[in-house]
């Protein structure tokens, strides 16, 4: 069976292609204003969560985090109750998490967070975290 | 600091050189960094995350949490050394006096976790004395147990217990005097007051036992003694600056805190009463201070960050003795004094700053303890502009920080009037409160 061998200008051509499609396909990512979403993120996370690729804070980095497989990033040492999730933070899982106090959707979780109520900061912070690749 | 504030009040006009040490003292405390670059390696954030100006000390609600949690926070990949140093350089140009530039101070920081539980900050801190000579001392200590993540009634609930020396250094909220790290100078003070005559600052020792309900009521119970003269020389403290001998001590903090994410704001009461004997061989004195502290930030997107805060101490005093003047006056056996601070800062991108204080320290008229005029009123102001380029996610260095400020200290009054405030006879030269000002622009590099 012959295999598909992809160079790596292609490998990342072919990236953000699925990129583009899953977004075109994500309604919660597309309806936020991604620059409103980054003062909601210096406000709501920055102090815990990075936007820089490999860089973790008490939190880890959120460089591509829509999208990834939740307890993925290899140098995070993250809680047993999120390593043991099959989440993958689609804009849709982020929004459910985001949305309630963090212990409440994963119980055992270490992050410290309350949720964020208001529907347009939570939109805005998902657009603006889609654009982190 | 302090007790140099009392002798010099008390100078003959001919020690008039020595005043210009009043403002440059002020100056290192307007300076001084709590923004400590093992706290950033021990938890990966940035020093922008806890204080409000890349290099401190202003407290982000974050830098308060972090307080509250004993120093413990980490980003959970390992031991890390809790060790940290500053050297700060210093231009100071006094209003009467000669310029002086030198390496004004070198500290070392051990600061950081032990356990999930065990933290501390520690400084030794060396400060120039003049002709390249240092004298090294202990200066803040704050150790601290802490048991995070419980729960009362289903609310989150921190417990801790701080040992530390100097009464509100401890504080999350850092609003009070001594961890603000300044407060109104003259010649009579509140025991809370870092630049009162023989302040308790660094001086004493003690316990409180501190606990943060629901994320919004501190509450705070502990007490303090005197470190023996002997251990204070030993730590690198002249014994003239001894607080006394203290007795019955006690202190108490309560305080409503509210973090919006975008704004803050606090409001609190303290108070701290002991018995004081001052010399240690002489009568005792009875003092209590009751205070209130308001604070606001606004931090919205970080981008304008302002911050406003109002403290105000009072003091009541029963004195163990009635003093007789020369001309056979008795002083009162009571008195109530005040401390206000009230400071406002704003910051541009965490980078760019400007810091205004306005101090007030004030008392009864008392012809026998205040020479000359029997009026201790005393008003301050001091005037920051700071530039801290690195200590944010994105900086060249997230291992080192440096910060360079301009202040200008300056006094409007002092022992109750602008001009001569020393008393000096006619033919005299007379020294007016602006005589004390002072200019100065320092470069500090924390690693």
């Amino acid at each position: 069976m012959s295999k598909l061998f992809l160079g790596p200008s292609m490998r990342r051509i072919a990236a953000a292609g699925l990129f583009a499609g899953w977004m075109m396909a994500s309604p919660l990512a597309a309806a936020g204003d991604p620059a409103a979403g980054a003062d909601v993120y210096k406000s709501e996370c920055a102090e815990c969560h990075a936007v820089k690729e490999g860089r973790n804070k008490k939190g880890p980095s959120l460089f591509g985090i829509v999208g990834r497989k939740a307890g993925s990033v290899t140098d995070y040492n993250y809680s047993d109750a999120l390593r043991k999730t099959t989440w993958v933070w689609t804009a849709e899982q982020l929004h459910t998490y985001l949305s309630q106090p963090a212990k409440q959707a994963n119980p055992g979780t270490k992050m410290k967070y309350d949720g964020l109520s208001d529907a347009k900061d939570l939109d805005d912070l998902l657009s603006y975290l889609s654009t982190l690749h | 600091m302090p007790s140099f504030l009392l002798r010099f009040a008390m100078c003959r006009p001919t020690h008039r050189s020595l005043w210009s040490g009043i403002a440059l003292l002020l100056l290192m405390a307007s300076n001084a960094a709590h923004a400590i670059p093992a706290y950033a390696r021990q938890t990966g954030s940035a020093c922008a995350d806890c204080h409000a100006g890349a290099y401190g000390p202003q407290l982000t609600p974050y830098g308060m949490r972090f307080k509250l949690n004993g120093y413990t926070d980490t980003d959970g990949k390992g031991f890390k050394v809790p060790v940290s140093g500053q050297l700060t350089e210093t231009h100071t140009a006094p209003a009467r006096g000669n310029s002086t530039t030198n390496l004004t101070e070198g500290d070392l920081y051990l600061a950081g976790r032990l356990t999930d539980n065990l933290g501390g900050y520690v400084k030794i801190e060396a400060d120039h004395t003049g002709h390249n000579t240092y004298n090294t001392k202990l200066s803040n200590v704050d150790l601290r147990f802490v048991a995070k993540e419980l729960k009362m009634r289903g609310k989150d609930l921190t417990l801790g217990v701080s040992v530390n020396n100097s009464p509100g250094f401890q504080d999350p909220i850092a609003a009070l005097p001594n961890a603000a790290l300044i407060g109104p100078p003259g010649v009579t003070g509140t025991l809370l007051n870092p630049s009162s005559p023989n302040t308790l600052t660094d001086r004493v020792i003690g316990a409180s036992v501190y606990g943060l309900y629901d994320s919004v009521w501190y509450g705070e119970v502990g007490t303090y003694k005197s470190l023996p003269t002997s251990q204070q020389d030993r730590l690198g403290y002249n014994i003239n600056g001894d607080p006394g001998k203290l007795g019955d001590t006690g202190y108490f903090r309560f305080a409503y805190m509210k973090d919006l994410k975008r704004q803050f704001f606090s409001a609190g009461v303290v108070a701290l009463t002991t018995k004081r004997q001052l010399p240690r061989s002489g009568p005792s004195d009875d003092l209590t201070d009751l205070g209130y502290d308001l604070t606001y930030q606004y931090l919205g997107n970080r981008e304008h960050i302002v911050q406003a805060s109002y403290v105000n101490i009072m003091e009541r005093r029963h004195y163990g003795t009635r003093l007789l003047g020369p001309d056979g006056f008795v002083a009162p056996g009571r008195a109530t004094v005040h401390d206000q601070t009230a400071t406002l800062t704003y910051t541009f991108r965490q980078t760019y700053g400007v810091v205004l204080t306005h101090m007030l320290s004030t008392g009864p008229r008392d012809a026998v303890r205040y020479t000359p005029y029997g009026d201790p009123n005393a008003t301050s102001n001091l005037i920051t502009v700071f530039w801290a380029p690195f200590g944010k996610d994105d900086s060249y260095t997230t291992i080192a920080n440096l910060k360079i400020a301009a202040t200008w200290f300056r006094f409007t009054r002092f022992n109750g009037r602008y001009t001569n405030i020393f008393g000096a006879p006619p033919g005299a030269l007379p020294t007016s409160a602006g005589d004390l000002n002072a200019f100065s622009v320092s470069a500090s590099l924390a690693f």
